[in-house]
């Protein structure tokens, strides 16, 4: 009888085991990030990710109750590494754009963001207008280069749209004189600002605001449902508002 | 100072991929390399002209775009397809690339070998594959040090295009260090470890060279 209860046991283990491998439930996303962009997603001293969305996305994960791992990506490839199923989400101050959202699942927006001008602190510069003729920089495969192009008029008065493959690079150009002036994401365009005082300007004009969401594959429907509503709950309960206040010091989550 | 020091850290991490990258290329295309050669001078016209199209692929389209092809576009072949993680994907591509390079030195190599000592082996009762082993070989080693030692080098630098997949090498974590502090000091610390890194290989290919060199009359 007891080798029966055994056998018996063996079985239901063995089933289980199957079964397991059969259907296995997702336990792990992948973030996919650009992480040379402070403070949304960089490398701390230690070499760690670090950033206000890489705190979202860890609180977020919890929620799922599953592990989050985030992995380093060209920005330039960002829908083919989603839909390479190399990663699982976009989530690095990810614009929502009509363009964008032709390959990527979006979640409701989760912040606001301005496309600031900026030019040197000594530049005559002082409006979008006055920006006729001369050599703007932005940072390749950002959203700054569809919100200049939407002022279609604007953006052909330019003497060249210039596309750098990081802001810092942009920045140094800036100073160096060799661009006019950079169209940037308020929150990271600041941020840099905020570390060399007095070198540069920003305008009061700006290419309008924009909002930032999680990307995700299109056919990722039920992961989707579920992120957009661990998102509502953080923002409710002030999870999100508290993430913002330790990077921002301010609560600037929409 | 304290800046400097603080970036060792993280530098020492990129240093490690860096060093990964150029130990596997290395040890798998240079034997692949001298295959190729090999394969390169046979009779059989087939097998030559097949080799030689291969170099000439190689040679003839930027290492950067077969990294991308190798990552981006494999996954993406009906029935062959295969979707590499960054590492492997990437030693495929550098493996590949350096073994077309590798394989037209140690061609010239080999060609650079008299005939008659072919015929000398022959005449000694010496098989093909032995003449190549006991007598060919050890002499095209020494004549091909020094552009074995430049590809070499090149290679140490070349290991940087992995920032196309995003993967953390010496550059690239550099570049996350300049993008966080905005600040270009890190640029130079890297070009210290390259040089560091680049000198241990010329030292060590001119103590070969001297080794080699007792093929010398």
């Amino acid at each position: 009888m007891k080798k029966w209860i055994a056998l018996a046991l063996a079985a239901v283990l063995v089933v289980s085991l199957l079964a397991g491998c059969g259907a296995p439930a997702k336990k792990k996303i992948v973030v996919g990030l650009d992480d040379h962009f402070p403070p949304m997603g960089f490398r701390d001293d230690k070499n760690n990710i670090v950033g206000f969305d890489v705190d979202m996305a860890k609180e977020a994960a919890k929620r799922l109750g599953m592990e989050v791992e985030f992995k380093p990506i060209d920005w330039n490839s960002k829908e083919a590494e989603l839909n390479g199923k190399r990663i699982d989400m976009l989530w690095n101050g990810l614009t929502i754009t009509e363009k964008r959202k032709e390959n990527i699942l979006f979640s409701n927006a989760y912040m606001e963001n301005k496309q600031i001008i900026v030019v040197a602190a000594n530049s005559p510069l002082k409006t979008k207008a006055s920006l006729a003729g001369k050599v703007v920089g932005v940072q390749d495969g950002s959203s700054s280069i569809e919100a200049v192009e939407k002022e279609a008029a604007v953006a052909k008065s330019f003497k060249e749209l210039k596309k750098y493959p990081d802001n810092v690079a942009a920045l140094m150009d800036l100073k160096a004189g060799r661009i006019d002036a950079l169209v940037v994401d308020e929150i990271v365009g600041r941020y840099y600002i905020a570390k060399k005082a007095g070198e540069y300007a920003v305008l009061g004009e700006n290419f309008g605001s924009e909002e930032y969401g999680v990307g995700l594959r299109k056919d990722d429907k039920d992961l989707h449902a579920k992120l957009q509503k661990v998102l509502d709950e953080m923002k409710k309960d002030g999870t999100s508002a508290k993430i913002s206040q330790q990077w921002f010091g301010a609560n600037i989550v929409k | 100072m304290d800046y400097i020091l603080s970036l060792i850290g993280p530098m020492v991490e990129g240093t490690a991929v860096t060093l990964q990258m150029f130990f596997v290329t290395i040890v798998l295309s240079l034997p692949l390399g001298l295959g190729l050669a090999m394969a390169r001078i046979s009779r059989f016209a087939a097998l030559s002209g097949a080799v030689g199209v291969y170099i000439w692929l190689m040679r003839g389209t930027p290492l950067m775009l077969q990294l991308l092809f190798v990552y981006y576009g494999l996954p993406f072949i009906p029935y062959a397809g295969v979707t590499l993680p960054e590492f492997p994907a990437a030693a495929v591509a550098f493996v590949l690339n350096y073994a077309a390079y590798f394989a037209e030195i140690f061609r010239a190599g080999i060609q650079s070998i008299e005939r008659g000592q072919y015929e000398g082996a022959k005449v000694l009762g010496m098989t093909y594959p032995q003449t190549m082993r006991r007598i060919v070989l050890p002499q095209v080693i020494k004549r091909v040090l020094p552009p074995v030692s430049n590809e070499t080098i090149t290679l140490v630098k070349d290991t940087s295009l992995i920032y196309v997949l995003a993967m953390n090498d010496l550059l690239r974590v550099t570049r996350s260090i300049v993008q966080r502090d905005f600040d270009l000091t890190p640029f130079m610390v890297a070009a210290v470890f390259y040089l560091a890194m680049t000198f241990v290989l010329t030292w060590m290919f001119e103590k070969m060279e001297k080794r080699y060199a007792v093929y010398d009359e």
